[in-house]
């Protein structure tokens, strides 16, 4: 199975400030077949897009927005399910105990990577 | 029994002396502790048991007076042997019936003295240590029962050494230390140390300090009744310094790691937009190079700023050799600084424009002007400032040479700048040349606010 087959049609949304490494992702995700949802810099946009969204299917956070940390980014997608990554500058021990566990990318992020551990994270495409 | 008593009789010298100090009677504890013999004491005066500074004095004659008057005087102080040899004598001289003279009884207590001299020194050595060096000291039990508070714990903590008694001392204790201040004497009984790293009030400041507090029994042996002894020292500044480096190497680290990411997109992003290995090369060398012309403007911390001023002329520079000519190009605008986050994108849409500019605007045909300006006006909302930056090309004739690719230069003015730092831009490829600005805002001058 490629990835495309698990990516394409899912709604991603995307949190990273640096505009550069946003886009570079975006067009990644997009030529898997992904819908990458507006992508957002900051905390608050992301909250934003969160609650007004009907559909997201996984996400892609940074950790470090502008010295602004995504974790409330976090909360809000735990709560409703939504399966996301960090990508992140910082070693693990910067995440705070209640994230630490979950999947992460180090950046500078390798694509291929990125792209497996999101196909796996929204599963085979539904039928 | 008899060799006991004869024992502790030698043990003493015992002396009878005349009115006049005439020896009338030396025993044999007299003989062995002074090692004058009877016969040659007999009917001479005992003041050479004295030593020559005691009996210039009339140290002798004195003793006999008190005796005299008080019937009994003691005898503490230095004595001189025949050898010429010193010992601490410690005894009695005692008044016989009127008219009869003195007995004088004496023992050697050198070794006691010089203990409890040594004892004096030491505790004196430990008095003025104590209340002298700039640690707190204090003294507790094994349960942290505090029994003595250094003069330094008071001036520091403005606790009184009767408050700081027991657990009054925890008062002076940064409560979200204080149960870890009490658990690290639990530990203490354990591994026979007290070791801790919490803050204390300096009254002085109105502030908690950090200090490392140690402390260990004064008997290893017996740690459970021993007096403890410990100290606390002021670590603050230290542990300011570590905390910054710490927050330091992570921002570096991050740094790092952001660079490397940009520099991945950039490369990325120039494969996806070019069609030959030399273009690409091209392109993505000069965005390098302008990358790293920003990274030496970036300040140590990301709490500083980087002059527009400098990220301006330094890129102009890199490209436009020689330095600016009125009627070619002008740079005008005042001293601001812009957040290192800021710096490194926007240096990469000026290097776009310079590039530009440079392969096909104002700064390759001859009749081309290039004015860059910029100002710096408060935001309504007082939230920080406004730059507002103009790049304006002029004499260049348009649209004969249309740039080949100005794709990224205007994806990086139109989309990555208004995403990435909130900025307003407007960028026009006018009949004039090509004309841009960009309104960027900034924080106010970085105070020291947190």
């Amino acid at each position: 199975m490629t990835h495309a087959d698990s990516l394409a049609g899912r709604r991603i949304l995307i949190v990273e400030d640096d505009y550069l490494i946003m886009s570079d992702l975006a067009l990644e995700l997009e030529s898997q077949g992904a819908v990458v949802l507006e992508p957002c810099p900051s905390v608050r946009q992301a909250l934003a897009t969160i609650t007004a969204e009907s559909r997201i299917d996984a996400a892609v956070l940074d950790v470090n927005l502008a010295g602004e940390q995504v974790f409330p980014v976090a909360a809000a997608l735990l709560e409703r399910a939504i399966p996301f990554l960090f990508t992140t500058g910082y070693d693990a021990e910067a995440l705070p105990a209640d994230y630490a566990k979950l999947p992460r990318c180090r950046k500078p992020v390798d694509a291929a990577t990125l792209l497996k551990t999101l196909s796996a994270m929204v599963g085979p495409r539904p039928a | 029994m008899q060799a006991l008593a004869l024992e502790a009789v030698l043990d003493f010298a015992i002396i009878s002396l005349n009115p006049d100090a005439t020896v009338t009677n030396w025993n044999a504890g007299a003989e062995r502790l002074l090692g004058y013999g009877r016969k040659e004491m007999l009917n001479r005066s005992a003041d050479v048991i004295f030593t020559p500074e005691d009996r210039a004095a009339g140290v002798p004659e004195r003793e006999r007076a008190l005796a005299l008057s008080q019937a009994r005087a003691e005898d503490e102080r230095w004595h001189m042997r025949k050898d010429g040899s010193r010992f601490w004598g410690s005894g009695l001289m005692m008044r016989l019936p009127p008219g009869t003279g003195f007995l004088k009884i004496m023992r050697d207590q050198t070794e006691r003295h010089l203990a409890q001299k040594r004892i004096e020194v030491s505790e004196a050595c430990f008095r003025t240590l104590a209340t002298n060096i700039p640690q707190v000291v204090f003294a507790s039990r094994v349960d942290g029962v505090r029994s003595w508070a250094g003069p330094q714990w008071i001036i520091f903590t403005g606790c009184s050494e009767r408050d700081s008694l027991a657990y009054g001392w925890l008062d002076a204790i940064d409560p979200e230390d204080r149960e870890a201040t009490r658990l690290a004497w639990v530990r203490a009984r354990e591994v026979g140390e007290y070791y801790i790293e919490h803050r204390v009030w300096k009254q002085a400041t109105s502030q908690y300090r950090w200090h490392q507090t140690r402390a260990t029994p004064l008997d290893p042996a017996d740690p459970d009744q021993s007096e403890w002894v410990g100290t606390s020292t002021d670590i603050h500044e230290l542990r300011t310094l570590q905390e910054n480096q710490q927050i330091l190497l992570a921002e570096l680290q991050h740094r790092t790691r952001n660079l490397l990411a940009m520099v991945q997109s950039i490369a990325r992003r120039g494969a996806r937009d070019t069609d030959s290995f030399s273009e690409f090369l091209d392109d993505f060398e000069g965005r390098m190079r302008a990358l790293s012309r920003v990274q030496s403007l970036l300040p140590i911390s990301d709490a500083g700023a980087v002059p527009i001023d400098k990220l301006v002329r330094q890129e102009l520079a890199a490209h436009v050799s020689g330095a600016e000519e009125p009627g070619r190009l002008t740079v005008t605008g005042i001293e601001a600084g812009i957040s290192a986050a800021s710096a490194q994108i926007l240096a990469l849409a000026l290097h776009e424009l310079v590039t530009n500019a440079v392969k096909y605007g104002a700064l390759r045909q001859e009749r081309g002007h290039l004015h860059i300006a910029w100002t710096v006006t408060p935001r309504p909302d007082r939230s920080g400032s406004m730059l507002s930056l103009t790049w304006r090309e002029t004499g260049v004739p348009m649209p004969q040479a249309t740039p080949r690719r100005r794709g990224y230069g205007t994806e990086l003015l139109t989309r990555a700048l208004p995403y990435q730092l909130g900025a307003n831009t407007q960028l026009e490829f006018t009949a004039n040349g090509v004309s841009c600005s960009i309104d960027l805002p900034i924080a106010n001058s970085r105070s020291q606010a947190t």
